[in-house]
């Protein structure tokens, strides 16, 4: 038999579709795929959150707490917790004048953060955090009880647990699936993931509570802002951008916050003209001992 | 966010290069194998009679080809959900032919009639640090005859 070259023409070997065509139907499927799992983790970890017992939120929170990157001074003797514990009580006693469930969390117990960032934080269990910078930072008892009364807000509307309830579900499906293959750290994670879910929508819930707090407690609006103020200041001002600047951060920009909380006050028929309420004296120092000199 | 915008560049770039170095290659591939078609490869079996030779050698051709970042991304959601991974398929082929080329090439050059007995092995390359396949080594042998 005589040998006679052919050329093959047809490729049998390679599928003609295009690539691109290809990844975008793949990528679908996974984003469509992907919704469907992220809301049905919403679900259940709102069923979790609404179910837990207190005994559960404060065993997992206190595992979280050790996990912090800060020392917290929780168990360290500063008679500052004392005054902070004391003020976060007097501040909760006015849940049931403004009408809201009591027992929507396990009692609060307050840390310190040293850190000089201004910030205050809760996380599940009722553990309440502010940091030395926000204590450095307010000038009056107004300001520091508005963000408290914030992070009470947070805990009635039982962000910090929901949260932590999502990445919990989240994290034990990725780790049946393999995919993220970090197992070993599995509390860091979730803990990293629960602070950042705190959506726009909930910091706005949780300014809702902190007003009709605020307003039961002081009569008017005034000074409990002046934090917020000064922040506003160290701002930057994106213009016409602020819109696309705020989707791009967990907590509202500060000047459309107090816009919000003015307009609400406002509505609620409370003056925002009134009394500072004076804060202690050195309570930027341990023990409120003058540390400055 | 910046993660998002640097995968979409990896992956652009991906795309349009290893598009681009792949369209190059193809041209090259049939081309050549156009020049080469005038020599057999066949295929004996054990039993079979092997045609009449003055010299036989070995002739070995390899090459190793790396996917790009478009391809592991788009194989990386198709192991999400299975089947076939087409991206793939154009890879694997132009290892295959360029490996069968470059062994064919040189048999040619030593002055072979025809190559009998040609055989593929393929191994992975880097396969074992990161998920998935960073490269293929594909390599062709036949014994070539005069």
């Amino acid at each position: 038999m005589k040998y006679v070259p052919k050329e093959i023409t047809e490729e049998v070997n390679v599928t003609p579709t295009h690539p691109l065509v290809n990844f975008a139907y793949l990528l679908g499927t996974v984003a469509l795929a992907g919704v469907v799992v992220y809301a049905l983790l919403g679900v259940a970890a709102d069923q979790i959150a609404q179910r837990i017992n207190h005994k559960t939120e404060e065993k997992i929170g206190a595992t979280l707490v050790q996990t912090l990157p800060f020392s917290t001074r929780e168990g360290q003797d500063d008679s500052r917790l004392e005054y902070l514990n004391e003020l976060v009580a007097s501040v909760e006693l006015d849940l049931e004048k403004g009408g809201f469930d009591t027992n929507r969390y396990p009692p609060v117990k307050v840390g310190i953060m040293d850190t000089p960032v201004e910030n205050a934080m809760v996380t599940a269990g009722s553990y309440l955090f502010v940091t030395e910078g926000l204590l450095a930072e307010v000038k009056s008892e107004n300001e520091l009880a508005f963000v408290l009364a914030h992070e009470i807000g947070h805990l009635q509307n039982k962000d910090a647990v929901t949260a932590l309830g999502r990445s919990l579900v989240w994290l034990s499906v990725n780790v049946l699936l393999g995919i993220g293959q970090q197992g070993t750290s599995v509390v860091p994670n979730a803990f990293n993931v629960a602070e950042l879910n705190y959506s726009r929508t909930q910091e706005t819930d949780a300014d809702e509570v902190a007003i009709a707090l605020i307003q039961s407690r002081y009569g008017h609006g005034d000074h409990s802002l002046d934090f917020f103020r000064r922040a506003q200041e160290k701002e930057p001002d994106f213009g016409q951008f602020n819109r696309v600047a705020q989707w791009n951060q967990t907590h509202p920009l500060s000047r459309e916050r107090i816009r919000k909380i003015e307009t609400t006050f406002e509505a609620n028929g409370v003056p925002l003209s009134g009394e500072a309420t004076p804060l202690p004296e050195n309570i930027h120092c341990p023990n409120f001992l003058d540390c400055d000199s | 966010m910046e993660q998002l915008i640097f995968i979409a560049v990896l992956t652009a770039i991906g795309f349009f290069v290893g598009r681009h170095l792949e369209a190059k290659h193809y041209a090259s591939i049939k081309e050549r194998e156009k020049q080469t078609l005038h020599v057999p490869m066949m295929n004996f079996g054990a039993k079979q009679e092997l045609p009449q030779a003055h010299e036989a050698q070995l002739f070995v051709g390899s090459v190793v080809v790396a996917n790009d970042y478009f391809k592991t991304l788009t194989s990386a959601l198709r192991n999400l959900v299975g089947g076939r991974i087409l991206v793939y398929e154009s890879l694997v082929d132009r290892g295959r032919r360029e490996a069968l080329l470059r062994m064919k090439e040189e048999a040619i050059g030593w002055g072979a009639s025809q190559i009998v007995n040609v055989r593929f092995e393929t191994s992975n390359i880097g396969g074992q640090t990161g998920n998935g396949l960073a490269a293929v080594e594909i390599m062709a042998y036949g014994t070539a005859i005069r």
